[in-house]
């Protein structure tokens, strides 16, 4: 489909596709949490674009960071220490794990673009006082981009910026839905490409794609399903290998729960109304990730719950090495699958290493043993 | 009708062929660099030495880390798979497998039928595996197949607290520097090696009777180590290292 086409390459060059973005007279800020509230980027004219890491190297970033800091977060500040990310104009972090607050300091005090935010988000979410904090940081964070942009983030830029993401998020829920119906009718490769270029493509672009993605994908005949049903849970999956890997063992990828998948765009926010309040609510709705608290239960019960809806026979997880917040809860999730009688394998990634051969001995047994 | 398995691991390639619950012969050679010639050769040393005709052989099942290269092969499916199977094939009161081969090291729990319930398998590091005891063994001035019969005769094993087979290598010549005896030194790693299985073992929680294959089940002071630290006996094959292409064989008659 030439429309996937168009996200694919998107990807493979990164700073190509930032270029043309910079040619339409816009300023890029860079970010790497699924928490950033992009719809106050996108109002104030600015173009949210998600860091990945270009999985260079490390030697400047060493100087920084220890190796026990996870790959993504020494491999974007490699990049921009090498100047790999000299197209942003500026960068936003919302509080997340340890590893990104640090990287937050460092990237402060490299000071290389001109804008830098840090957004102080709530961990805890259940709380009365976490909703008028929420609002209060975000209203915060909205004050810094008008006086970056020099201009006012109206209620109206913002009602349409809230539209554009309902329009992304809406379907890309279609195509995940579609697919979890008939899983293998899209490839998992072209998944991870689509939600990762929807994450650092152009939202108009992106908006206008993927309706005839999901359009698209409703008329095709869906292949007969061969293969087991997988649901992966992590935080970053930023390897189309590992999606083959798990395909080419007899594996079909029904579903997720990554930060890089379906924790990104899930949730709507309400359309009407005050539009910084349906922002702020939209974080309370949808599904935490481990650096954030709701409640007890809520991570475990999803984590079933998708299994289920899914029709999983397994759920691999996929942990970067040294991301502490998923590693602690990887026993709790597990233990609920467990109870429910759903297998489970933990696999630890580094997205510097290339080399997948290990690692498909273990999904294969895996696939083969559910 | 006749199965073969073909077993290309990272050190040696082993071949064995199996008519109905009989096994014919196996044959094991070094791997060299090149997965595929290790394959054919291995193969076709055992159809010499079993005097069994290429055209006999009903299906070919590989395994092994060269698995994939294997192209003559009519399925490959990965190692756990296969030892599960051969071990069951072996011995079908089977629950438990303990394998160290050339890089990786594995345990396994097999289900009444001799399926594999669940595994455990080292990540990236090749420390207590086959390949780590080579290291040692010429750090040591030794041949690998003198460690075990060494290691028996130590009155007081060294500690080696390394896990890592680089920063192990370099504790185990600072001890050589320091006269400790060699004996010593080798219990030492060979209880090293068994701390790291036996987590392995604990994290799938390992029933008996446990069965340890792969090339390492060779090296009986490791065996003791291991034994002692897990707190009951392994049971040994007759052909531990050729445990994995058994299995492929057996899997090979189920296609």
């Amino acid at each position: 489909m030439k429309e996937i086409r168009i996200f694919h390459e998107a990807i493979e060059n990164t700073s190509n596709m930032a270029r043309k973005i910079k040619a339409g007279q816009k300023k890029i800020i860079g970010h790497l949490c699924s928490y950033t509230p992009e719809e106050l980027i996108y109002a104030a004219g600015f173009h949210p674009m998600r860091l990945f890491s270009s999985k260079s190297d490390i030697v400047l970033a060493e100087k920084h960071l220890q190796s026990y800091c996870c790959s993504p977060v020494r491999g974007v500040l490699e990049d921009s220490l090498s100047g790999r990310l000299d197209f942003l104009d500026g960068t936003v972090f919302p509080h997340t794990c340890d590893s990104i607050q640090r990287l937050s300091d460092i990237w402060r005090m490299n000071g290389k673009y001109e804008f830098f935010a840090d957004v102080i988000l709530p961990a805890k979410l259940n709380t009365r006082s976490a909703k008028t904090y929420m609002t209060d940081v975000l209203t915060g964070f909205k004050k810094e981009l008008e006086k970056a942009s020099g201009k006012k983030i109206t209620d109206t830029s913002l009602h349409e910026s809230i539209k554009k993401f309902n329009l992304i998020r809406e379907n890309l829920s279609k195509i995940y839905e579609l697919n979890s119906h008939n899983p293998g009718l899209i490839k998992g490769a072209d998944l991870y490409a689509i939600v990762k270029g929807s994450m650092v493509m152009d939202k108009d672009e992106v908006a206008g794609l993927l309706p005839v993605i999901a359009a698209n994908l409703e008329k095709i005949d869906p292949p007969s399903e061969k293969g087991k049903r997988i649901v992966i849970s992590g935080s970053i999956c930023d390897s189309p290998g590992f999606y083959e890997t798990i395909e080419e063992a007899g594996g079909l990828i029904a579903g997720d729960d990554l930060c890089t998948g379906q924790r990104w765009f899930e949730g709507m926010i309400q359309e009407d109304g005050d539009p910084m309040t349906a922002i702020a609510s939209r974080y309370f709705d949808r599904i935490n990730c481990p650096a954030k608290h709701t409640s007890l239960t809520f991570r475990g019960e999803n984590i079933v719950s998708l299994a289920r809806k899914n029709n999983a026979k397994g759920v691999i997880f996929m942990l970067l090495k040294f991301c502490d917040p998923h590693a602690f809860d990887y026993p709790y999730l597990k233990e609920y699958l467990d109870k429910e009688k759903i297998k489970t394998m933990a696999v630890e990634i580094d997205e510097q290493q290339q080399s997948l051969g290990q690692l498909s001995t273990r999904i294969e047994t895996f696939i083969h043993m559910i | 009708m006749i199965y073969a398995g073909i077993d290309i691991g990272s050190i040696t390639a082993k071949a064995a062929f199996i008519k109905g619950n009989k096994l014919l012969g196996t044959r094991v050679i070094p791997s060299g660099y090149n997965p595929l010639n290790a394959g054919i050769k291995v193969f076709k040393g055992l159809l010499k030495k079993t005097k069994v005709l290429k055209s006999d052989i009903t299906a070919i099942v590989s395994t092994g880390y060269g698995r994939a290269s294997v192209d003559f092969a009519d399925k490959a499916m990965t190692e756990i798979i296969c030892h599960g199977a051969g071990a069951f094939f072996m011995n079908p009161e089977i629950r438990g497998i303990i394998d160290v081969g050339g890089q990786d090291s594995k345990a396994i729990l097999l289900d009444r039928k001799g399926h594999v319930d669940n595994f455990a398998m080292n990540d990236k590091c090749a420390a207590g595996t086959g390949r780590f005891f080579e290291v040692m063994a010429n750090a040591l001035g030794l041949k690998l197949n003198q460690l075990g019969d060494f290691s028996l005769k130590a009155d007081k094993p060294s500690k080696i607290s390394s896990i890592c087979t680089v920063f192990a290598e370099s504790e185990v010549i600072s001890m050589i520097a320091g006269q400790e005896k060699r004996e010593n030194i080798i219990a030492g790693i060979h209880e090293s090696a068994a701390a790291r299985i036996s987590s392995l073992s604990s994290k799938i929680g390992i029933k008996e009777p446990v069965m340890m294959t792969g090339g390492v089940a060779k090296n009986k002071g490791f065996l003791k180590a291991l034994e002692n630290r897990l707190g009951f006996e392994l049971i040994m094959g007759n052909l531990p290292q050729e445990n994995g292409a058994i299995g492929a064989a057996v899997l090979a008659s189920r296609l």
